[in-house]
């Protein structure tokens, strides 16, 4: 095998840096692609990395403790015949190299603000290269483009990538008027116009699978894979009571309670997600389009939207990807996912697979659009 | 979101609540230059450029220059708020509360208790605090304790440039009267700030740092100090919790309780003076409510019993640091 770099990933647009937290395994270790291997904090969140390939440990660069740049190399990754020689001379040019991109590579990436008519904009982010198609990352109900900062920089390495605040998420202007899925797709649709290239990979997360439906349902055939990750609209079953609570949480304490149900293990919640929360509810207007949001999503008798014809009659690869212990949308029987799709259940799992599993969902979104014509 | 100073922040504030709201007014000294002064108006945007722009917008009606007599505006400010408006009266520092301490205590905080509950006072009386600005002893006081002990009053202290325009905003729409304090060694702190409207609740901790080891409870600009010692803690290996409780009246007492049943070593850093102080005063609350968690003796970092040092070295050493800080919690652990 080739000799392969761990680094310091790349979480949000405002991440620099990284703390090493805690080396999970030693030099000398065998590791599978997708094994945790290290526990990184950032100024706003922790996390364990995942390999990105398996091998063993054959170096590691910087110690618990330490802080490094975002891309900075952490340890060598290589098989044992490699001679240390070889990994000696890899981790020199891996620091000239890095050399050379710092500032560009490292820096900050801001979103900007896109006019979408009526006075109302839409945050969005764009990242990676010139490309001839372009995927969209749709987040959930309450959360924001940061929902996707374990991914993006994944399907950035050959795509230009754009991630959108939903209206009433983030820092784009509520809609709680009218009709508000339509008013919600024809902003989006206008700010994904603006920025992106040819055909559409819509990558959408619960909630935001609906406004990827009615998006795809819009475009046609400018839109060439679909990947959801636990999207509402295919079954009647949901857990209307964390939409209920959530919209009512006013407070730290309850917050965290709703918080943690997103997630198969509840410690995943920090109080500063919490307090990331709190500060994006007391916004003015967000109570309002979050309360619109929750009606559309499920009433009394269950879920209000149904993607299911869409994704039915779409031409291209549909995929899913579900939490196995997901406690908000419940994965559907076999018999609610139309035979073209794709379901993919993940063990271990809650509601935030992207978060939860991130090489694994990285990895089934890359294969998604591989498929696409 | 934009990064945007604590004056700044309050400025916003002041601005969007007296757009969205015509009984918002303001009252205090130099808001805008000087009563009756012929000089430029608005030059300084008030004493501390808190009060900038707002008279060009709202014009001497609403943002009103008084002469130099707590008494009389505070006052004012009373009747006007009993009355249906919701002012906002200036002291330009909170140590000149002690001449109109009859109309805040007696009167303000008395109004809704003693006319059965049929008495509103949407009052917000800001006033800057804290020792660093070689002011003296009579410009430099903590004096939120002296609120604290007063039932009838709310008593707020920002921290950050998000939590001053959140609680501002909280306060002015709140409908009790509410002592609103600035720390003047915070003006100039930057952080990122929402454009739009929002309010921050009372009576609600902030948690400003996750931690294990050791709880250090702190207020206003002492949050810097507990955030700079859990720093140095966190690189020798001891994981401090930062809480900003934000409002000392209401105290989120549920949020103290948790952390310190979680933690059981605890610190509180307090830049008042020692006796009948906050630390003392959540000490008592702590040992009452938690002492079967707690680990070690309760610890407080607070001012020496004096009045502040006008001699810069003398007034430096006064104002609690992150070694004090580092020390007393090395000393329980």
């Amino acid at each position: 095998m080739s000799i392969e770099a761990i680094t310091i990933p790349k979480w949000g647009m405002t991440m620099t840096e990284g703390l090493l937290a805690e080396w999970l395994v030693a030099v000398g270790d065998r590791i599978e692609r997708g094994q945790e291997v290290m526990e990184v904090e950032s100024t706003k969140t922790t996390n364990a990395v995942e390999s990105p390939v398996s091998g063993i440990v054959r170096r590691i660069v910087v110690p618990e403790g330490d802080t490094a740049a975002v891309g900075a190399l952490v340890a060598v990754v290589a098989d044992a015949s490699t001679s240390d020689e070889d990994i000696d001379a890899f981790i020199a040019q891996f620091a000239s190299a890095n050399k050379q991109e710092n500032g560009e590579e490292t820096g900050a990436v801001a979103s900007r603000k896109i006019d979408v008519g009526n006075g109302k904009v839409v945050n969005a982010l764009t990242i990676g290269p010139e490309s001839d198609s372009t995927v969209v990352l749709l987040h959930g109900f309450g959360g924001d483009l940061s929902t996707w900062m374990f991914n993006q920089d994944a399907f950035a390495k050959n795509f230009r990538v754009v991630v959108l605040d939903l209206p009433g998420h983030g820092a784009s202007t509520p809609i709680s008027e009218g009709n508000v899925l339509v008013a919600l797709t024809d902003a989006v649709e206008k700010a994904v116009a603006s920025v992106a290239n040819g055909k559409l990979h819509l990558v959408a997360h619960s909630f935001g699978g609906a406004v990827a439906a009615a998006l795809a349902e819009r475009k046609g055939e400018a839109v060439a894979s679909i990947t959801l990750l636990a999207p509402v609209g295919l079954s009647a079953s949901m857990n209307k009571q964390f939409l209920d609570d959530f919209v009512a949480a006013e407070r730290r304490r309850p917050l965290k309670e709703v918080l943690e149900r997103l997630f198969a293990d509840p410690s995943t919640i920090s109080n500063d997600m919490v307090e990331a929360t709190l500060q994006f509810k007391r916004l003015e207007g967000v109570p309002q389009a979050l309360g619109a949001i929750k009606d559309l999503i499920a009433n009394e008798q269950g879920q209000v939207q149904s993607i299911t014809a869409t994704l039915r009659e779409f031409k291209g690869p549909v995929q899913l990807i579900w939490g196995e212990s997901d406690q908000v949308v419940p994965v559907p029987t076999q018999s609610e996912v139309p035979q073209n799709v794709t379901l993919n259940t993940l063990p271990g799992v809650g509601h935030m697979p992207q978060m939860e599993s991130t090489t694994e969902v990285n990895r089934l979104v890359l294969e998604n659009i591989a498929k696409a014509k | 979101m934009a990064k945007i100073s604590y004056r700044q922040a309050l400025n916003d504030a002041l601005h969007l609540e007296m757009a969205r709201d015509p009984k918002v007014i303001m009252m205090g000294e130099d808001l805008t230059g000087g009563a009756g002064a012929n000089g430029v108006k608005d030059a300084w945007g008030g004493p501390f450029g808190v009060t900038r722009g707002l008279l060009g917008a709202f014009g001497p009606e609403r943002v009103r220059d008084t002469p130099i007599s707590e008494t009389a505006f505070v006052g004012a400010a009373a009747g006007a708020a009993l009355t249906g408006m919701r002012p906002i009266a200036e002291l330009m520092f909170v140590d000149f509360a002690g001449v109109c301490l009859d109309q805040i205590v007696n009167q303000i905080a008395k109004f809704r208790y003693m006319f059965g509950g049929h008495a509103r006072t949407p009052l917000v009386i800001r006033a800057t605090f804290g020792a660093g600005t070689r002011s003296a002893a009579q410009h430099t006081q903590a004096f939120y304790p002296v609120f604290t002990h007063f039932p009838g009053l709310k008593v707020v202290i920002p921290s950050n440039p998000y939590d001053a325009k959140g609680l501002l905003l909280q306060a002015i729409r709140d409908d009790d009267p509410v002592i609103f304090l600035e720390n003047k060694m915070l003006y100039d702190m930057v952080g990122e700030v929402p454009d739009g409207a929002y309010t921050v609740p009372f009576g609600e901790a902030r948690v400003v740092r996750d931690g294990s080891d050791v709880l250090l409870i702190a207020f206003g600009r002492m949050v810097q100090v507990a955030e700079e010692a859990a720093r140095k803690l966190a690189s020798e290996g001891v994981s401090a919790c930062v809480i900003d409780p934000r409002t000392t009246s209401p105290l989120d007492e549920d949020t103290l309780l948790e952390f310190t049943e979680e933690i059981g070593r605890v610190v509180i850093i307090d830049e008042a003076n020692p006796r009948c102080g906050m630390a003392s005063d959540i000490s008592a609350l702590l040992a009452d409510k938690c002492f079967h968690a707690l680990k070690a003796p309760i610890k407080m970092v607070t001012a020496p019993h004096c009045p502040v040092p006008y001699a810069p070295n003398l007034e430096d050493a006064y104002v609690p640091n992150a070694d004090a800080v580092i020390k007393a919690v090395k000393s329980i652990i």
